[in-house]
């Protein structure tokens, strides 16, 4: 009997034990595609919120969206490119600081209301290097579809987005060009001034 | 992150504005060739003129500010939004037909099918063009130019560059433009309608240009990468983007490489593309084949031409190379 018992118990604990387990792996490696899905779903949530949340609203509540499915420190190194070298630590601290407010408040600004609008997923597809593409569009009612391209990155357990495609316009090329040339040719400062007015203009309208 | 049809919007609108001062264009563009190299402080492959092309940039900016814009801004207050819609149309209508040429052109029978249909439907049921109709009857609008034409035939894009008035546009874009003009049906109406095509297509731009002042940093860089992101993904139908894409991967993170890696990386973008163009010669090629001999022998054509176009830029290229050095 006692036997019995123990051995339910042993069985008992080991599906506990078994089924914690499944659930924290759910939790961590989320795929690349979920990552993707997951954060569109925020971002529709919030747009349809849009009006009455408010500027300010919409980046308290797009905040963490943007921060757990962007590699914002990643993102901002790259964007850099190879002047992230030159730059003191403490610059560096600034610049990806500055830059996950940007990323955030151009969120909050271009996608401030809803009318229909929705994110489909069209395919997916591993590249050479071990990063991922997720294909995608948004369908805006009345207009052309815009096409997503998502490419991410593994980032220990998880997926993280580190560059988006709009109809074949490379947000990282673009944003590393601007960036680079606007550090040769003006400096830290510069740089930092101009994104710091970026997010203020966005703030207001 | 942002909504970039509105961006292709407004280089849409540029092209549109070459049609009329091309001839201007192409004499100053001609001067920017010599000013540009003396000058020359921040290197960028696609973009040796910058210095000029920043200038020319800041002059067209003064042109849309003080004149374009207030104009634009008049006839979009007194013009109702339907009207608006419509004139878009119909301008949007009359460029179908330099579409279904192009598409021939490129060898792509069934789109130039298409895109003949959707001119049909609207210019006969859509009233002239004023309604699009085919819209509805899922016949999108496709973007073909000569520019794309001559992409898809090895021509290289050649230098960025900045024309007055007429705004950004490469070494490649100023014949395409040429073309382009002279088989759009609305360049031989007349004066009154080519000044409501200029309204049209600054008016429909108007989101865009809003965007970039929003969005950009620097809107010089900002206006050339876009364009030039936009214009490659119009040669290549979209399919030199994951390549594209994998550039990026850690480059930054070994920081050894220095200048060497930064300068190598948009020459593989090149190389890249121009395989992408030649692996859509090599599938239509396929496609041809398997329908109809004479059309196989047509995409062999356009092989040979292909070939022949690139060794003469690869020639060029060598001349170029030959001529730095003697300096």
């Amino acid at each position: 009997m006692v036997l019995k018992n123990m051995k339910l118990a042993v069985v008992f604990m080991f599906l506990l034990f078994g089924t914690a387990n499944a659930f924290a792996a759910d939790e961590g490696a989320a795929t690349a595609k979920q990552v993707v899905e997951k954060f569109q779903a925020d971002l529709i949530a919030v747009m349809k919120d849009g009006k009455k949340l408010g500027y300010a609203g919409r980046y308290e509540k797009l905040k963490d969206p943007v921060s757990n499915s962007h590699e914002l420190t990643k993102i901002a190194r790259i964007v850099v490119g190879k002047e992230w070298e030159k730059l003191s630590e403490e610059q560096q601290q600034k610049l990806v600081d500055v830059f996950s407010r940007l990323s955030i408040a151009s969120y909050a600004h271009n996608f401030k209301d809803y009318s229909g609008e929705s994110f489909v997923f069209d395919s997916e597809e591993e590249t050479t290097r071990g990063g991922v593409v997720v294909h995608s569009h948004f369908v805006v009612p009345g207009d052309k579809p815009v096409k997503f391209d998502y490419m991410l990155k593994e980032k220990g357990t998880s997926w993280r987005i580190i560059n988006i495609i709009a109809n074949g316009v490379s947000d990282l090329a673009l944003k590393r060009s601007e960036y680079t040339t606007i550090l040769q040719r003006e400096g830290f400062d510069a740089l930092i001034t101009k994104i710091n007015e970026k997010i203020d203009n966005y703030s207001k309208q | 992150m942002n909504r970039p049809q509105n961006g292709n919007r407004s280089v849409k609108m540029q092209h549109t504005f070459s049609g009329i001062l091309i001839g201007v264009a192409i004499t100053l563009g001609g001067c920017a060739t010599t000013s540009g190299v003396e000058q020359q402080t921040v290197a960028n492959k696609a973009d040796p003129y910058e210095n000029f092309n920043r200038k020319m940039f800041v002059f067209n900016d003064h042109v849309d500010n003080y004149v374009a814009e207030p104009i634009s801004n008049a006839y979009k207050w007194i013009t109702p939004q339907f009207m608006q819609t419509g004139v878009f149309n119909f301008f949007n209508n009359l460029k179908n037909v330099n579409v279904v040429i192009n598409d021939v052109l490129q060898a792509k029978f069934s789109q130039s099918a298409e895109d003949t249909g959707r001119f049909a439907i609207n210019s006969t049921v859509g009233l002239g063009g004023l309604f699009d109709v085919a819209k509805h009857v899922g016949l999108e609008q496709n973007e073909e130019d000569f520019d794309q034409t001559l992409a898809v035939w090895g021509v290289p894009q050649g230098s960025y560059l900045v024309l007055p008035i007429l705004g950004p546009s490469t070494a490649r874009g100023i014949p395409g433009a040429v073309f382009d003009t002279a088989a759009n049906p609305a360049s031989y109406i007349g004066m009154p309608v080519q000044l409501v095509s200029m309204l049209n297509a600054r008016a429909s731009a108007e989101g865009a240009l809003k965007f970039i002042d929003e969005a950009a940093l620097d809107p010089y860089v900002f206006t050339r990468e876009s364009f030039l992101q936009w214009r490659t993904n119009l040669a290549t139908d979209g399919k030199s983007e994951a390549s594209d894409v994998d550039g990026f991967d850690d480059e930054p993170l070994d920081g050894n490489k220095g200048t060497a890696s930064g300068q190598s990386s948009p020459g593989n973008a090149d190389a890249s593309n121009k395989a992408g163009f030649a692996l859509r010669l090599d599938a239509e090629t396929k496609e041809f084949e398997q329908a109809s001999h004479s059309f196989s022998s047509v995409a062999q054509s356009f092989d040979d031409t292909a070939k022949s176009f690139e060794d003469a830029g690869a020639k060029l290229d060598k001349l170029k190379k030959s001529k730095k050095y003697a300096r």
